[in-house]
């Protein structure tokens, strides 16, 4: 192999990416070291992130037992569950909890990863895994909010295939269409019915888990191998051990959450966020009561484009969504300080637009 | 039983012919004459005052009021059913039990706390309602009464619709041995974990 050949430049990329000589329990485990500074709790933020998805498949399988994936039952059996069902409202609102737990922890770990630089080289590979593994938790959520088949996630889920849909008029060409077979793929009829139910099930329960549980060996075992980044420009030098230091805090940190969801997911009923019309079973016929809206981690995409131009939204979208997976290589040269600028800038504009997007929309459009 | 298999419904199963045309004319017709009404007054005021989207549905049976010929409208009802619809009209009085087929359990508890006549003033001053209705029933056992669910916009008859805050306090208090329970549970399995990890050290 010629040391400027692609296959050799791509063997190399691979092996300092997965180095198999550290591939053995001593390396990966006992003789790992965390950094001490002070952004270590940015390191909790992860196995955080995996303990709600383990939450996740917990109670969601609980939840397969009596669910019912037709139109005509998905919303009676999700009824029955929370009447009937011994703990079954406790399990619905944990996976309800949770879900949205979830999706907040993997944002707030992306978001400190970045600031820690901790797609530095050779971590590309776990950059990347991760910003996929965030964008498949999103669509966890996006076919999840369809299920209980009542009248927010319904009229939610036609305006969001409708929007990937209008995607199609700014791409060129046979591009153009793209979009809309996608659409129809996964619609499956004309409009949102039993054929979107049957597919967006199918995702959420089968090829989306798949997808993480290859998604989440290779991250794991990529952190494991490289070991935590270093986190900020001068590290103090100071460490713990992994094992068990490190582990134990981490569990320890996990059976408070655990008790945190627990009392909420007993307490408060996640439906009790939603005016109750939105969350009555979807009447084809009848009219849609005002306030659809997707669910709060879509809102800053969702208040955008209430407020823009469509093609501005898009562009600034894909423009997004091209600098997270080039991002390795994008920041290569810049300092941690400056990332975490931009980080906290992107946290700014995140919990402004979830918080407080109804009264700017209010004040844009009144 | 087309309401219960709406999705299987197809446009040609229920092309009209002449006969049923004329039917529901005079249904609607019929339907037009009877002095029954919903009270959108309420519905309005529970929904300035709370902020939040409010439907028939917290004292109707169908989500989209009694006029119609879904199932809990008037459309729909047998005559038996009229009947009750009738001894609605006439309990003008308080603690009349009524059980009419287009109410929800909310909306004839109301007329039996209230009576028709009381309920009719009220409709000029919706803000009264709740202070009329009193603090006694709360017909889902969520700990809210369901007058504070009307001002409040939520259901009255879902344990789980309510004010967020007032539901976590009731539920806390309800469920405090489950807690407990849990914590204790919790922390022994953490603690034995830390334990049989140690071993591994």
């Amino acid at each position: 192999m010629k040391p400027d050949s692609i296959t050799y430049r791509l063997a190399h990329f691979l092996s300092t990416r997965f180095p198999v000589d550290k591939m053995n329990f001593q390396a990966m485990v006992e003789k790992k070291e965390v950094p001490v500074h002070g952004l270590s709790w940015g390191y909790y933020t992860g196995g955080l992130t995996f303990l709600f998805f383990m939450i996740q498949v917990a109670t969601g399988l609980l939840l397969l037992f009596y669910y019912q994936p037709t139109v005509s039952e998905a919303n009676l059996s999700i009824d029955y569950m929370m009447k009937y069902v011994t703990a079954g409202a406790l399990i619905r609102n944990m996976h309800a909890w949770s879900s949205s737990c979830m999706i907040f922890m993997a944002l707030v770990h992306l978001l400190v990863a970045f600031a820690m630089k901790a797609f530095d080289k050779p971590r590309e590979i776990i950059w990347i895994s991760g910003v996929l593994l965030l964008f498949i938790t999103f669509a966890f959520g996006f076919t999840g909010y369809l299920l209980p088949w009542n009248q927010i996630a319904v009229n939610a889920t036609k305006i969001g295939i409708q929007a990937f849909k209008d995607t199609g008029q700014y791409l060129p060409g046979l591009l153009s269409q793209v979009p809309k077979i996608v659409m129809e793929t996964f619609q499956g009829e004309a409009t949102v019915g039993q054929a979107t139910l049957g597919r967006f099930y199918a995702l959420h329960v089968v090829i989306l888990p798949l997808a993480v549980l290859m998604l989440v060996v290779t991250h794991l075992i990529s952190v494991q191998l490289h070991g935590m980044s270093q986190g900020v420009d001068r590290p103090s030098h100071k460490t713990e051990r992994f094992f068990p230091v490190f582990f134990f805090k981490d569990i320890f940190l996990w059976v408070l959450v655990f008790v945190a969801l627990f009392i909420i997911s007993i307490c408060l009923p996640f439906d009790s966020l939603s005016p109750y019309p939105l969350l009555e079973p979807y009447n084809a016929f009848g009219s849609t009561p005002p306030g659809i809206k997707p669910e709060w981690y879509f809102y800053f995409l969702f208040y955008p484009l209430e407020m823009l131009p469509f093609w501005v939204v898009l562009l600034a979208m894909t423009a997004l969504v091209v600098v997270l997976f080039l991002t390795p290589w994008i920041f290569k040269t810049v300092s941690r300080r400056f990332l975490r600028f931009i980080a906290l800038a992107a946290t700014a504009y995140l919990l402004i637009i979830t918080l407080f997007g109804q009264q700017i929309y209010a004040l844009v459009r009144p | 039983m087309l309401w219960l298999d709406h999705n299987c419904f197809k446009p040609s199963e229920i092309c009209p012919g002449p006969l049923s045309v004329l039917v529901t004319i005079f249904a609607i017709l019929v339907i037009c004459q009877l002095p029954v009404h919903s009270y959108p007054e309420f519905q309005a005021y529970s929904e300035k005052h709370s902020g939040k989207t409010v439907d028939c549905a917290m004292c109707h049976v169908n989500a989209e009021g009694p006029i119609g010929i879904l199932p809990g409208q008037l459309g729909s009802l047998s005559p038996a059913d009229m009947e009750k619809v009738n001894q609605v009209r006439v309990a003008m009085s308080p603690g009349v039990k009524v059980d009419s087929p287009i109410l929800n359990k909310f909306g004839n508890q109301i007329i039996k706390t209230l009576g028709e006549q009381r309920f009719l003033e009220l409709k000029s001053d919706p803000s009264k309602l709740a202070a009329a209705l009193g603090k006694n029933s709360d017909l889902d056992g969520d700990g809210i009464p369901d007058s504070d669910e009307y001002m409040d916009g939520t259901d009255p008859l879902n344990k789980y619709s309510g004010n967020p805050g007032l539901l976590f306090i009731n539920n806390f208090s309800r469920y405090h041995r489950h807690i407990l329970l849990a914590v204790v549970a919790t922390a022994l399995l953490g603690y034995g974990i830390v334990n049989l990890l140690k071993t591994f050290d």
